[in-house]
């Protein structure tokens, strides 16, 4: 009887806290809709959302994200905003959380934010899209890899969901493609069970079978795990040309010192979320001769512009080095303002048009999203550490 | 044959370890009945102290003193936050209902964290690696059974050991040990016939977070790198293997913290399947606790009149 109340409480708990939710998301639509008709339909001042890690292992790539946002507001509240609205941006941190990705994105939405930059991991990024769709908030992820998030919302018919970044279902294959063309075919794969990292591994799988690799090894551990011996034992016997990582930096550094330390002198390759200085720091000289996948991005005049720019103007705060998804997180915000001014209105699904409408002339290039909401190009290139510094493969030889 | 070997070496070494933390959640649940969830953080604390002394200090000396003269720095700064940590968030509750120290423990350590965090940085640091020739390298390793016992894991198996045999001889013999089995007996009737409690106590704190400090300087070095959130799992495990030990029970925190060790080694070298490691000990932990439910030594109760 006590039992049953007590569930009873709990579930009127949780229905009451569920319905004003419901209600706030469909008021929102509907003022957003109605919004759209008057000439003055812009609230002022502009609000921005961004969402990734701030704290937790991976607080680095969030604070490129951070930082690259905060720096495309400055440029364009100089320039007098948009509309003729100054722009704020609304900084949340999920920390590289799935279980955190729907509660920050419900409170961005109840922030009021008119588009969002965000998130930075695959498996946060995912459930967030969702709740951004149902919201008719446009949102551009500037580094999640994971092909399910876009392909999930043209199956859903989901307009509002953008990335700017490339596909682990192209990083991987390139990646894979590049080993077998080496003559690394005997291939030991590990991820970190995370939306990103198995994706990323399971393309790279994939690609490598169809053309001839033999996979040793398959398999996924924790992505808090520091001790990664007990993983690479039953591959210590096996002849391995290559060992893959789907995963992250924090793991990586580490992983790979562990890895020499055992004896294994197989190559390391790994992907976007591991071409990260920390990699090199904490791998030390075991770092040397791991082979990344990565666009080449800082190549153009303008990136280098851009990374110039960003490395003095954020030098006082302890950078030294634009990191990988800076210049992303810089080009997704302008993307996002651009569009406001190209639809005159912050109304979500108009923002979504033109987005898809727009030629982006950018220091990333020009980008042009396709209706999936990817951009078209494949970027992809293989980087090796050489000295202590990311290299592209075809600028070391 | 030769990943057998090394997959007992590698639980070996990691269950020893577990086996070090493991013994201060169980000497002071022994004594005080209440669970120190704040201790895993005092074995990352130990790994940040051991770090920072080599990095400002650790420049100039030989491998082995470098090393020794971390372990006794973490000793002390460990062991200075253990006693905080009695004195200050459980002293005072000490007679409260059993819940008040618990929510007390769960809140520092949460504090412990954050505050590694704001000083230490947000991304996990390398653990200097000066050794790196002497301890870890692949050419310095003994080879044993077609394995490889890396001096490190050597050093890590031998000081583990020559702890637990000290600690077990201190309880037994020593005065202290004799104060501290009559105060987990009896609180009220120790402290009757003339032992002073509070200082029991303390000395409980102190000598499970010393532990815990040597464990987390061997094992940073060892994973070579650091992180405000170590504390958290390695915690997690360590309690764990209390329990499938029996908890307030000394030698089951041991006997737990090796077989949890090398449970998670040999289940994943049996399957290759890295992600079912923590389905295997978790797995034998509820096999245990079924037909055991005090653990695999039984658990201390003191006898309540």
């Amino acid at each position: 009887m006590n039992k049953q109340s007590i569930l009873t409480l709990v579930f009127l708990a949780l229905a009451s806290g569920c319905i004003p939710v419901k209600e706030k998301e469909t008021l929102q639509s509907v003022s957003a809709n109605s919004a759209s008709t008057p000439v003055s339909s812009v609230a002022c001042p502009i609000l921005i959302g961004v969402a990734g890690p701030r704290t937790g292992p991976q607080a680095k790539s969030g604070m490129d994200l951070d930082l690259g946002t905060q720096m495309a507001v400055a440029e364009w509240n100089e320039k007098g905003g948009a509309l003729g609205c100054q722009v704020e941006r609304i900084m949340k941190d999920d920390r590289s959380e799935e279980t955190e990705a729907r509660s920050v994105a419900q409170s961005l939405i109840s922030d009021g934010v008119v588009g969002v930059v965000g998130h930075f991991n695959s498996g946060v990024t995912y459930p967030a899209s969702e709740a951004y769709a149902e919201a008719f908030i446009p949102m551009i992820t500037p580094a999640s890899t994971n092909p399910n998030i876009t392909d999930r919302a043209l199956r859903e018919g989901w307009t509002t969901v953008f990335r700017l970044c490339g596909r682990d279902d192209d990083q991987g294959p390139v990646a894979a493609n590049f080993a077998l063309e080496r003559g690394m075919n005997r291939i030991a794969i590990f991820h970190d069970k995370t939306a990103y990292g198995e994706g990323l591994a399971q393309a790279f799988q994939d690609q490598a079978a169809l053309n001839g690799g033999e996979i040793v090894h398959f398999t996924g551990f924790a992505k808090e795990d520091t001790d990664f011996r007990p993983h690479f034992t039953p591959i210590l016997n096996e002849e391995i040309d290559v060992v893959f990582f789907g995963g992250i930096f924090n793991q990586a550094g580490p992983m790979v010192r562990q890895m020499r330390e055992m004896g294994i002198t197989a190559a390391f390759m790994s992907g976007d979320g591991t071409i990260y200085q920390e990699f090199i720091d904490m791998a030390g000289e075991d770092a040397e001769g791991a082979l990344l996948t990565f666009p080449n991005v800082y190549s153009s005049q303008e990136a280098l512009a851009f990374k110039a720019d960003y490395e003095s103007r954020f030098s006082d705060q302890g950078i030294t080095e634009a990191g990988p998804y800076a210049i992303y997180s810089y080009v997704a915000t302008n993307m996002l303002l651009d569009a406001i001014v190209a639809a005159n209105t912050t109304e979500g699904l108009a923002m979504s048009r033109a987005l898809r409408a727009l030629t982006h002339s950018t220091p990333l290039g020009s980008v042009q999203f396709n209706e999936k909401g990817d951009v078209n190009e494949s970027l992809y290139v293989i980087w090796v550490v050489k000295d202590g510094a990311f290299v592209p493969w075809d600028e070391s030889h | 044959m030769g990943t057998l070997s090394q997959a007992v070496i590698n639980g070996l070494t990691l269950g020893m370890v577990y086996a070090l933390i493991a013994l201060g959640y169980t000497m002071v649940y022994g004594i005080l009945g209440m669970i120190n969830f704040a201790h895993g953080e005092i074995y990352m604390i130990g790994g940040y102290a051991g770090a920072t002394f080599l990095g400002l200090w650790g420049g100039g000396l030989s491998v082995p003193i470098a090393l020794g003269l971390a372990v006794l720095f973490s000793i002390l700064v460990s062991s200075l936050h253990g006693a905080g940590l009695e004195r200050f968030a459980y002293r005072p509750l000490r007679n409260a209902p059993a819940l008040a120290p618990l929510i007390s423990a769960i809140g520092m350590s949460i504090a412990l964290q954050q505050y590694v965090f704001l000083t230490q940085g947000t991304t996990p640091k390398p653990f200097p690696q000066f050794f790196r020739q002497d301890l870890v390298a692949y050419e310095a390793g003994i080879k044993l059974f077609g394995g490889t016992l890396s001096p490190l894991q050597g050093l890590i198996i031998i000081i583990s050991t020559l702890l637990m045999i000290g600690l077990s001889l201190f309880v037994r013999h020593s005065k202290m040990g004799k104060a501290m089995r009559a105060t987990a007996e009896d609180r009220r009737m120790a402290g009757l016939v003339g032992i002073d409690i509070n200082r029991v106590i303390l000395t409980t704190f102190v000598i499970g977070s010393a532990l815990a400090a040597v464990a987390g300087v061997m094992v940073s070095a060892y994973i070579s790198t650091i992180f405000y959130r170590d504390g958290y799992l390695a915690g997690l495990k360590a309690f764990t293997a209390a329990v499938f030990g029996g908890i307030g029970n000394i030698p089951g925190a041991m006997v737990g913290g090796v077989l949890l060790g090398l449970i998670e080694a040999l289940g994943v070298w049996a399957t290759g399947a890295s992600d079912w490691k923590d389905v295997f000990s978790f797995g034998v932990l509820i096999l245990v606790l079924l037909f055991k439910p005090r653990g695999l030594l039984g658990e201390v109760v003191a006898e309540k009149v």
